[in-house]
């Protein structure tokens, strides 16, 4: 899950951010790979970059696990794509995903900001 | 996971799919085609990684680690191509001669006769026969009316089974119109059905075949295969043997061939009554065969135990019936003084003849490799620990960087099992190939093929390796820290002390082995040069023999045709001298008896024995062998049935019995008195049986004045290579018989080697096998001193700063391998002295303490000792200090 290397402003993905952001893509309709890629890049204002290669085993795996379902289709620009879209069980997970992930970032938030009003006192 | 419904195809598609789409995106960013297609695929990044994950992903977690571990494996191993193969290639030979050397005793030693129930089996045997009768072997063969009586009792055995060969080496017999030789046992009715022997095709015989001597015959697996292509139609075709017709009417059990121990039985047929096919080939005694002789034991037994019956209670009952039948026909009773021979029973679970003459030398050659298989497992396992050490720093900084130490473990076992499996199989190629050689050389004529015992013993011995090879990557995990990373200097190398002494342990351990195996191959080595060249009392070269057995009606047809034989054969061109003989020099046969001198049993000063070999002669024999007669003269044409019985002795035979007196002109005969003949001439002893023979006396009849005539050997001097002869000779025996083939036609040279064939082929694999265990230990000697000159380079470097001198620093390493040695050899010389006894019996003028032979062995020992120091020590004498030091 790593970022491109000679980004210094992108920041690698953390560890299983990589499948809820593609959930969270998938809600809004199905989308192929590429499409997946581009959004995540586009939303995140470029800051995610995502590996390309470990997208596709990402999402072999959540097909693998049944939060996502996959078939052949052609694109917009009439090429063949395999478009992948949220199952029932997906849109679970999501939701999990998202409540566990809100509270991670607030207490993230909790402990960065009362540091930061130390460090502030400090100097 | 497993019913993955993906196919990496499809991945694949979807991964361009990707690229053509993203190209397209680029595209309408304004990029050039070209630009975009490379844009896209290097924003991709490496896709054959995606894919080796696709791959990977899904897999069992613990195949993937295994995959994993053994790939590192592999590559670690090919990183050091040279230490990979030397592991190898050492485990191969260790291992694989082992399990060449078990195969073999395995056959011959271990595996049972392929017969129903084989611990119910016993072999008849007795401690004598009685006076007046001549025997095949003292103590295991019968007469027909021993075997009669025995067979006629039924509570002890269920079955008595008696078999006696038809020839002493092979018969002629015939298929179609080509005459061959083969080897046949004539066979009573409960031979199949008592051994419990399947035949998968036709039948076996029955009583009645043996009451009606039936001309039926059951051919082995191995003879149905080699010579009729497994035709089941082979069944009511005609075998002719010895010219007498013989119906097939079974195949024998795969694996079967035969209780004879040393050879392979080709064919059975029932006991039969008639002069053509009498026991061993023998002609007639007196009008006599095997079945109506009682003076004749050459019938071998085997009998069933009954259900529920003992050997003690067998032979309770048996006894009697022995002891009285033994005298049928020969006086009722034994003769005033002479000891009754005694029947006892002999466990039949193996082949006896086997045991005897394979046994030691199995044993022995067992043991050798066994050590052998030491030497090199303790060489692996140097070469693991020094390779291991030298990883020291590798493995520190693995560490460091988070592998776990139940990885690092994980992975050294790995390849340690990667060595013991590729050694493993290339032993069992090789072995297959050894065991061949080994067969071919011994003459062993039966299945040697590995079985299951063979596999097991292999394995288990793989597995020891495998067990012995886990403990050095154990012991790195066990040491192996993290800091070491950062220290490795001289004060590090310092702290290998202990693990050094272990590898000091182990050289000194094979160089103590070393000693052992050089000392016992060196004194078979030096039996063979004595058995080589051991003079065999006459002029072996240019020697051609083989055997005849006509058909011969009576015996003055019998005389005029080895007459006529041997009057062709001299008009031959090319050919010198041609006689007969009854039993063939150097084939390990003889007629052994007490005789008559000057018509009594003669006394013998001090005590020693009577027995006299004796054989039958032709014309013009000891000069046809070119052994000198020293007194008289040698047989001639002219003596014939008309003439005085004359017969020749050796040396021996008239020192011991005619001592200080001329022996021409006494007499000698067989012991009933009737016949006395005039020694007309004395020969200087020479080998007879085989070689390694001390001499005994020996007194020839001349063959056209005895009353039996049969199969003879024709021994014929010829100009030139002597094998050459052989077309023109079967040319001019066929003209007198269509039937008869050549029976073992060789050069007499090579058929006194037959006799010593076993002490050589011992002797040299002996030698090969010392050869491989020295060079086991100068490679693991220099390995190790190598490796430890490698690990001190920074202290040598050090004191040669400070002003050591190369030569000082020479001995330092020197001292080390002198002090080894020293130890090694100090250790070794009691091990050897133990070798050499146990070989005592197998060699052959040499003593097991031979001194220069335990010399040349540690002189061995310390020159490769030497040699394999001297490089390293070189080595450390030209570092550089400056060179060494910035190592730190």
């Amino acid at each position: 899950m790593a970022t491109q290397e000679n980004n210094e402003d992108r920041i690698a993905l953390l560890q299983g951010t990589l499948d809820l952001l593609i959930l969270k893509t998938l809600l809004m309709g199905p989308c192929h790979g590429q499409g997946v890629a581009r959004i995540i890049q586009r939303q995140s204002e470029d800051v995610f970059l995502v590996d390309h290669g470990s997208l596709y085993v990402a999402l072999q795996r959540l097909e693998d696990k049944c939060w996502i379902s996959a078939r052949w289709g052609v694109s917009e620009n009439n090429r063949k794509a395999r478009f992948y879209s949220l199952t029932a069980k997906g849109r679970e997970q999501l939701n999990e995903k998202t409540g566990e992930w809100r509270r991670l970032t607030r207490a993230m938030n909790l402990i960065l900001d009362s540091a930061s009003g130390l460090k502030g006192e400090e100097a | 996971m497993f019913g993955r419904k993906r196919s990496a195809a499809d991945f694949q598609a979807e991964i361009e799919a990707h690229l053509a789409l993203e190209a397209d995106d680029l595209k309408g960013e304004g990029f050039s085609a070209d630009e975009a297609r490379w844009k896209a695929q290097r924003e991709f990044g490496n896709v054959r990684a995606a894919q080796e994950r696709f791959y990977l992903k899904g897999r069992p977690v613990l195949l993937e680690k295994l995959l994993r571990d053994i790939r590192f494996g592999f590559r670690s191993l090919l990183e050091s191509p040279g230490f990979a193969i030397a592991a190898v290639l050492t485990l191969a030979l260790g291992i694989g001669a082992n399990t060449a050397v078990f195969s073999v005793m395995n056959a011959v030693l271990l595996k049972s006769l392929p017969v129903t129930d084989p611990a119910s089996l016993v072999y008849l045997q007795t401690s004598d026969a009685p006076r007046g009768t001549g025997t095949i072997d003292t103590n295991q063969t019968f007469s027909y009316a021993v075997y009669d009586a025995l067979r006629r009792q039924s509570k002890a055995l269920t079955a008595v089974i008696a078999y006696v060969p038809l020839s002493g080496s092979k018969v002629a017999v015939r298929y179609g119109t080509d005459p061959e030789e083969a080897e046949g046992d004539m066979v009573s009715g409960t031979f199949f059905s008592g051994l419990g022997v399947n035949l998968p095709v036709g039948r076996g015989f029955t009583a009645d075949d043996e009451a009606r001597h039936a001309p039926l015959a059951v051919i082995s697996y191995n003879y149905w295969t080699r010579r009729f292509a497994r035709d089941r139609d082979v069944l009511g075709k005609t075998l002719y043997v010895n010219a007498v017709p013989m119906t097939i009417v079974g195949v024998a059990a795969p694996g079967f061939e035969g209780v004879e121990g040393g050879g392979s039985t080709d064919f059975w047929i029932p006991l039969q009554n008639r002069g053509e096919l009498n026991a061993w080939g023998n002609p007639p005694n007196e009008g006599k065969l095997y079945i109506n002789d009682p003076t004749w034991w050459c019938l071998r037994l085997i009998g069933r135990l009954a259900p529920g019956v003992n050997r003690t209670q067998a032979l309770a009952s048996l006894q009697p019936v022995f002891q009285s039948a033994a005298y049928i026909e020969l006086g009722g009773s034994p003769k005033p003084g002479e000891k009754p021979p005694v029947l006892s029973l002999e466990d039949a679970k193996g082949f006896t003849g086997y045991d005897r003459m394979y046994g030691n030398p199995l044993r022995t050659l067992m043991a050798m490799v066994g050590l052998v298989l030491l030497i090199a497992l303790a060489n692996v396992v140097m070469l693991l620990l020094a390779r291991n050490a030298a990883r020291q720093r590798e493995f520190s900084v693995r560490q460091a960087l988070g592998a776990g130490r139940g990885e690092l473990f994980r992975q050294l076992l790995t390849e340690s099992l990667i060595l013991v499996s590729a050694g493993g199989v290339l032993a069992w190629g090789f072995a297959e190939m050894a065991t061949r050689l080994l067969g071919r050389w011994a003459q062993i004529e039966s299945s040697l093929a590995p079985d299951r015992t063979v596999l097991l013993f292999t394995l288990g011995v793989l597995a020891l390796a495998g067990l012995l090879f886990g403990l050095a990557p154990l012991q790195v995990a066990l040491a192996g820290k993290a800091e070491l990373a950062i220290r490795t200097t001289a004060a590090a190398s310092h702290a290998d002390e202990g693990k050094s002494r272990i590898g000091r342990m182990i050289v000194v351990l094979q160089m103590t082995l070393c000693v052992g195996l050089l000392v016992g191959a060196g004194l078979l080595i030096r039996t063979l040069r004595n058995l080589e060249n051991t003079p065999l009392g006459m002029h072996a070269d240019g020697l051609v023999v083989f055997g005849v057995n006509p058909n011969i009606p009576s015996l003055q047809a019998g005389r005029s045709f080895y007459l006529d034989l041997m009057g062709k054969l001299r008009a031959l061109p090319g050919v010198e001298s041609v006689t007969i003989v009854l039993e063939r020099l150097g084939s390990g046969a003889s007629n052994n008896s007490d005789m008559m001198v000057d018509a009594k049993l003669p006394d013998v000063v001090g005590g020693g024995s009577r027995t006299v070999r004796s054989n039958v002669a032709g014309p013009g024999f000891f000069t046809t062998l070119g052994v000198p007669v020293l007194a008289g003269r040698d047989f001639a044409d002219s003596d014939t049935a008309k003439t005085p019985f004359v017969g020749i002795v050796n040396e021996e035979f008239a020192r011991r019995f005619l001592p200080g007196a001329n022996p021409l002109g006494h007499t000698f005969g067989p012991e009933n008195g009737q016949v006395k003949i005039n020694i007309i001439g004395v020969v200087k002893d020479h080998k007879y049986r085989s070689i390694d023979e001390k001499p005994i006396p020996m007194a020839w009849y001349m063959y056209a004045q005895i009353p039996v005539i049969g199969a003879m050997n024709v021994e014929m001097r010829v100009h030139g290579d002597p094998l050459a002869i052989l077309p023109a000779a079967r040319n001019v025996v066929q003209q007198l018989d269509p039937n008869l083939p050549l029976i073992q036609p060789m050069t007499q040279r090579a058929q006194f080697d037959t006799t010593v064939a076993q002490q050589i082929l011992f002797a040299r694999l002996a030698g090969f096998f010392g050869l491989l265990a020295i060079v086991l230990v100068g490679t693991g000697l220099y390995g190790t001193l190598a490796y430890r000159v490698s690990m001190r380079t920074p202290e040598i470097g050090v004191r040669m700063a400070v002003g050591a001198r190369r030569e000082q620093v020479v001995w330092m390493v020197l001292k080390d391998s002198v002090a080894l040695t020293v130890a090694g050899v100090v250790i070794g010389i009691p091990l050897a002295m133990l070798v050499g006894r146990a070989l005592a019996s197998s060699l052959y003028g040499i003593e097991p303490l031979d001194a220069a032979t335990y010399l040349l062995a540690v002189a061995g020992v310390a020159a490769v000792a030497l040699v394999a120091s001297a490089i390293p020590a070189g080595r450390a004498a030209s570092v550089d200090p400056m060179r060494a030091l910035r190592v730190e």
